[in-house]
């Protein structure tokens, strides 16, 4: 999965919310970082991934991520 | 008297530092109802329970400003907390300040600093804060509407070595990724799996991490410190059992928590009823049908958990339009419709079907993903 479906769908997930919508790079941390969300927006942008691509690369538990561009790798890692 | 205010304790809370002689202070002047109003709404809950523990009146802990004080009963020296209320109205429940305290240690010489992450006026936060009350410790208080990023700033600027919370502030914590070296981590309230308890060891070597089951009728049934998900067989008795439907019974009473042996360790399997963990809330998905389904345009709706690697589940939902509905406005008025809900129970993601399937048994197949 590239990371351009991470940065579409995130910047809907701000523009939804009304919040500032800011340049997302690979390299931008969810949480705690230049972006205003949440665990339940975070939640959302997985579930949002999850439908687009059919993976799941969660299945098995908990993996840490940090910025957009892990979380689009751990994507790619599950489509093998 | 029921609590023993260490005198070593200080809170600290608002960029301002309170000491146990400042509280006690305070105590002299509260009012038996607590509330979210204040600018330092910690500081006033530790007060009134000085001042309960001392003259054995009722505390009502008042943590939605709109909910009436009831007093069903009167028995001086409860502490009144209301439970996080889901579509409902939110409930009052009593607990006697001695059996809150009952398993907490007095201070034993170490003082620590304790971060406050949960509200301080749930069942789990009034237990955090008597024990740093009893233990003579540091309890760092965030403002009460903090979020996960927002405690990982104070965290760093404040430094605590002890921090207890729900498997889905453990997660968002991480990725938050405070420079902080902790003692001890708690994780409680959520069935917690092992690929948190790992990024858990990774991220804090040099903690003592501990995982608590605990149900609402027995209080904290057991904690479990192996690293490892789930708790060991060997524990199983005749108090701690597994029941014909596969779940566990603590005390003769089924919890609806769905266990699995899985060789020499019982896992968490999720519930046997539909509830679901949803960031620390809990959400029925029937709960949340019957209430799209008050939406004119909605013929007919299927509420499914799916599980998240962030806040534990998430709620998705099919839905099928009433025929003679405009599509356009439908939606409209379906996402508005949502959006009235709290936040954990709305569903993140609708899907428009011409029909929900239902099984052969005539229930909706409700199986998660």
């Amino acid at each position: 999965m590239s990371f351009d479906l991470v940065r579409t769908e995130l910047t809907q997930i701000l523009t939804d919310k009304s919040a500032p919508v800011v340049e997302i790079t690979p390299d931008t941390v969810l949480l705690n970082g230049p972006l205003d969300i949440d665990s339940l927006d975070l939640a959302t942008l997985v579930v949002t991934l999850e439908e687009a691509t059919g993976l799941q690369p969660f299945r098995e538990g908990f993996v840490l991520f940090h910025t957009a561009g892990e979380l689009g790798a751990l994507f790619t890692k599950a489509a093998g | 008297m029921n609590l023993s205010l260490d005198t070593r304790f200080e809170l600290i809370e608002g960029g301002q530092v309170f000491t146990a002689a400042d509280l006690r202070t305070r105590a002299e002047n509260v009012s038996t109802v607590v509330t979210v109003t204040g600018d330092h709404p910690v500081a006033d809950l530790i007060a009134a329970l000085i001042a309960i523990s001392e003259n054995g009146t009722d505390l009502f802990v008042q943590r939605n400003s709109d909910a009436e004080i009831l007093v069903p009963d009167q028995s001086p020296g409860r502490v009144w907390l209301q439970t996080s209320g889901t579509t409902g109205t939110p409930k009052w429940a009593g607990h006697d300040l001695s059996k809150l305290t009952q398993k907490i240690a007095a201070g034993s010489g170490a003082k620590a600093r304790w971060l406050l992450t949960y509200h301080p006026f749930s069942f789990a936060g009034v237990q955090v804060v008597l024990s740093a009350m009893i233990g003579g410790h540091t309890l760092i208080a965030p403002p009460l509407k903090a979020s996960v990023s927002d405690m990982a700033g104070l965290a760093e600027a404040t430094q605590p070595t002890h921090i207890s919370g729900t498997p889905t502030f453990w997660r968002a914590f991480l990725m938050a990724a405070p420079n902080l070296d902790l003692k001890s981590v708690t994780l409680g309230g959520e069935a917690t799996d092992q690929g948190l308890l790992d990024a858990l060891r990774a991220r804090f070597p040099n903690a003592h991490i501990r995982h608590i089951y605990a149900t609402t009728e027995a209080g904290v049934v057991f904690t479990v410190s192996d690293g490892k998900a789930g708790f060991p067989a060997t524990w199983l008795n005749d108090q701690l059992a597994i029941t014909e439907h596969g779940t566990l019974s603590v005390n003769g009473r089924d919890t609806h928590d769905a266990v699995t042996i899985d060789g020499d360790r019982v896992l968490f399997r999720g519930r046997l009823d539909s509830m679901v963990n949803i960031g620390g809330v809990k959400v029925f998905p029937e709960e949340v049908e019957a209430y799209l389904l008050t939406c004119t345009a909605v013929r007919d709706v299927r509420v499914t958990a799916r599980p998240n690697p962030i806040t534990g589940h998430i709620l998705t939902a099919e839905i099928a339009l009433d025929p003679s509905a405009d599509e356009t406005g439908a939606k409209a008025q379906i996402k508005a419709h949502i959006q009235t809900l709290p936040r954990a129970q709305r569903p993140v993601s609708l899907s428009f079907v011409e029909a929900i399937p239902y099984g052969e048994t005539g229930k909706k197949s409700r199986a998660a993903s």
